[in-house]
């Protein structure tokens, strides 16, 4: 790529500089947030870590965990990517410079107000929309601007098609303005209180709160990361993506699907019941469309299989669909009413979530960012082979996280509705606490393998930056030669 | 830029044409069509979906009866007035359903009833209905009692009493334990460092060490003795030193120890820092009541499960 341009050039036809920073905060708050989850995992393990300190208990770091890695992480990475494929592949630069930036520091101001409220104990108590009143208020105006500049850039396009990624990106900012907004109407309690209260009360409330949220996993950890995959895996494969028509009939049953599905969450609750049936069908009929993504993103290394031997990138992007392909088929089986009175409220929950989290959502970004950064300086990697220590790593990890979960979720769920001779319940909660503490270490343990993998990969990218060659390093060799 | 652009092209490997569009240079789409298989696995979850409509409640419509489609599924249970009722599928009538059929469940209630009907005393020495208990019971107390007694039920010095030794601060009758359940208990010593000065406090020490056969300084523990008797300790722990049931004080003359913790202490001079501790400082200390929470039988089981745990 660029072969016919010069760095120079590129610079000016493209804003790489706001890649750039939203692409090394990527790195900054998945450390962050890796680092904490790792923590309050031990904690669950060894609870001695707790120490006695209110900021550092579970109830207080585990949405620090949450919001770095999917809003500082994720959030970032996306940012980051979207404006990168954008500005590519409508060969436009990037509209609006100074409103980029506001973007930028809108965003990773939010998460970090956001953040240092939760360790005080400042929270709305809605999982995943964690935030008060006024972090909401940012983020709607960093989100509106994000919007703006996105269809601003695709409208002064220099391409006549609109490529699928960009599909992809305009859904997931639509959707997130929409779920964002509505989740979070609240009335704050004074002008200049911190606390607020939702407009929403009882069975209404719960079922807003899991339409944002379980579309928070459809749209911002899925629409928007297939918009990410939909450009590196054909561009790292050097193939055409498998199919036109496959990824249009998925894009839009996707979008149409996930509307629906977030009342399986709730399932078995004081919701009505139809609205159970209604989440637990459009969840299955949701599997194919999710599998539409999976079959095209790896079906486009078709003539190029070899790459999954040589090249590591293309392990990571390709091994973030297989986990993709895996946690979009086990969370239908477990949105059944059957399946989730065994699994709601167990660690197989969580396990699926980082299923999906950790094997699709930071496997897919470590790939693009790998192909990305180098890129962005206008350079290569430092070293291949750190890649594929930090693909071990990472992968052990992952399959170590599951299995630990599955172990300690399923085998707790089978507890508490075993009986015993008499038909009493067999066991009391906590002896499903005993059990899972052998599972439970093995997560922490797994969390370390993850952190330890990006720490890697945040070397790699920093030697490569730093080792790169510079203007004056060739002028250098060009005088002397 | 050197692709050609919007032509449709055909790939040399796979002889699949493309859309024609490129971006960025390289990026391509192939025009394959949707796989056979996953068109037809898509439909199939379709199908899925509705008869799963049909049989289930499921969508919200004006037209029907009660606002939405019912579906065929039924459930029957008997009322509490004693009548079949046959409903549409939902999950209350299910759990009423299941309460009334489930064969673990019918063998419980069974169990619970015959339990309810028995005197206490005879319940804890029937091999079956005291296997029973020790089963049920495990289940209530891991799930109401563990977190403060402990799950063996041992507790934690200083502040949640042991149930497993048989020795009872507020009496270890059945009744009595039932009313402890029921109502909850308060403890209270009053602190002793602002009416006590630290000699006095550390003459008691040694006297209520003495009591249980500890070794003490005999002078100091006869000094402790006058002050046990004239400062107020025996209106509580009464002149003998065995407490008293009625306000929950401590029998000192017995090696059991619930506040001071004499028993992790390795000198005699911690030991007297224990008592010491607990004499200046007082306690506070309060169960609360389990009346509105278990229901009649559960705090029976639960009775009787403390006597045979603690037998």
């Amino acid at each position: 790529m660029a072969h016919s341009t010069t760095a120079g050039s590129i610079e000016e036809q493209y804003n790489y500089d706001i890649v750039k920073k939203f692409a090394i905060m990527a790195l900054f708050w998945g450390i962050a947030g890796m680092t904490a989850g790792t923590y309050i995992a031990s904690e669950l393990a060894w609870p001695f870590l707790n120490f006695d300190i209110a900021q550092i208990t579970f109830g207080r770091l585990r949405p620090l965990h949450t919001s770095g890695v999917i809003f500082g992480f994720g959030g970032n990475a996306l940012f980051a990517t979207s404006y990168y494929i954008v500005q590519r592949t409508c060969q436009t630069r990037l509209w609006g410079t100074g409103l980029a930036n506001f973007t930028f520091w809108g965003w990773n101001l939010a998460i970090t107000i956001a953040g240092i409220g939760y360790l005080m104990g400042v929270t709305q108590g809605r999982e995943y929309a964690e935030p008060e009143w006024y972090v909401d208020l940012l983020i709607a105006v960093t989100w509106v601007i994000y919007f703006l500049i996105y269809t601003m850039t695709l409208l002064k396009r220099n391409q006549p098609h609109i490529y699928v990624a960009n599909w992809f990106f305009m859904s997931f900012i639509l959707a997130v303005a929409l779920l964002h907004i509505f989740n979070n109407l609240a009335v704050p309690v004074s002008f200049f209180g911190i606390k607020s209260y939702s407009l929403f009360s009882g069975a209404q409330d719960a079922m807003t709160q899991w339409w944002y949220g379980h579309n928070a996993v459809g749209f911002f950890l899925t629409a928007a990361f297939l918009g990410m995959m939909y450009y590196f895996v054909p561009k790292q494969a050097g193939r055409p993506v498998y199919s036109y028509r496959l990824s249009i009939i998925h894009f839009w049953a996707l979008s149409f699907m996930y509307m629906w599905v977030g009342t399986h969450h709730l399932h078995w609750t004081a919701i009505p019941d139809w609205t159970s049936t209604l989440a637990a069908t459009f969840s299955i009929m949701l599997l194919m469309p999710s599998w539409g993504g999976m079959i095209n993103g790896i079906m486009t290394l078709s003539g190029a299989w070899d790459k999954l031997r040589s090249d590591p990138i293309m392990m990571f992007l390709i091994t973030s669909l297989s986990f993709y392909g895996m946690s979009t088929f086990e969370g239908p089986m477990m949105s059944l009413k059957s399946v989730n009175a065994l699994s709601h409220y167990t660690d197989w929950t969580v396990g699926h979530v980082h299923s999906g989290a950790l094997g699709w959502v930071a496997m897919v970004t470590f790939g693009s960012l790998y192909h990305m950064m180098p890129r962005l300086w206008n350079t290569t990697i430092y070293s291949l082979k750190l890649i594929y220590v930090h693909f071990f790593l990472a992968t052990i990890g992952i399959l170590l996280y599951i299995t630990a979960l599955w172990v300690s979720g399923i085998g707790q769920g089978l507890m508490l509705r075993a009986f015993d001779e008499y038909g009493n319940l067999a066991y009391s909660f906590i002896e499903t606490v005993v059990f899972m503490h052998g599972p439970l270490v093995a997560r922490a343990v797994a969390g370390m393998f993850f952190v330890s993998g990006i720490l890697v990969m945040t070397y790699n990218i920093w030697m490569t930056v730093a080792k790169r060659e510079t203007a004056s390093d060739v002028a250098t060799a060009a005088a002397k030669a | 830029m050197s692709e050609i652009k919007h032509e449709v092209t055909k790939d040399p490997i796979t002889g699949v044409e493309t859309t024609g569009h490129v971006w960025d240079d390289t990026l391509q789409e192939f025009n394959n069509p949707l796989p056979a298989w996953w068109l037809w696995a898509f439909y199939g979850t379709i199908i899925f979906s509705i008869i799963y409509w049909i049989i289930y409640p499921s969508w919200p419509t004006g037209l029907a009866e009660r606002g939405f489609l019912t579906g065929l599924s039924t459930i029957e249970f008997t009322s509490d007035k004693g009548e079949k009722v046959t409903t549409h599928w939902n999950t209350r009538a299910l759990l009423a359903q299941e309460m009334q059929n489930d064969e673990n469940e019918l063998k419980r209630q069974k169990m619970v009833k015959e339990v309810a009907a028995t005197p206490l005393a005879d319940v804890v020495k029937d091999p079956t209905k005291s296997a029973f208990v020790l089963a049920y019971g495990k289940g209530i107390f891991g799930d109401y009692c563990a977190a403060c007694h402990q799950s063996g039920g041992q507790g934690v010095i200083g502040n949640f009493p042991n149930l497993v030794d048989d020795s009872w601060l507020w009496g270890g009758d059945p009744a009595d334990i039932e009313t402890t359940i029921r109502k909850g208990r308060k403890g209270h010593m009053p602190a002793h460092k602002g009416t006590l000065s630290d000699e006095q406090i550390t003459a008691a020490a040694n006297y209520v060490l003495s009591l249980s056969g500890e070794k003490v300084d005999p002078e100091l523990a006869a000094k402790g003795k006058e002050i046990f008797n004239t400062k107020g300790c025996s209106g509580c722990h009464t002149p003998a030193a065995t407490g008293m049931k009625a306000l929950g004080s401590a029998n000192l003359t017995d090696k059991i120890w619930t506040q001071a913790n004499v028993p992790g202490a390795d000198s005699p001079e911690a030991k007297i820092e224990a008592v010491k501790k607990i004499i200046a400082g007082g306690i506070d200390r309060e169960m609360p009541a389990w009346e509105s929470r278990l229901s009649n039988d559960e705090i029976k089981v639960l009775v009787a499960y403390l006597k045979l745990l603690s037998q």
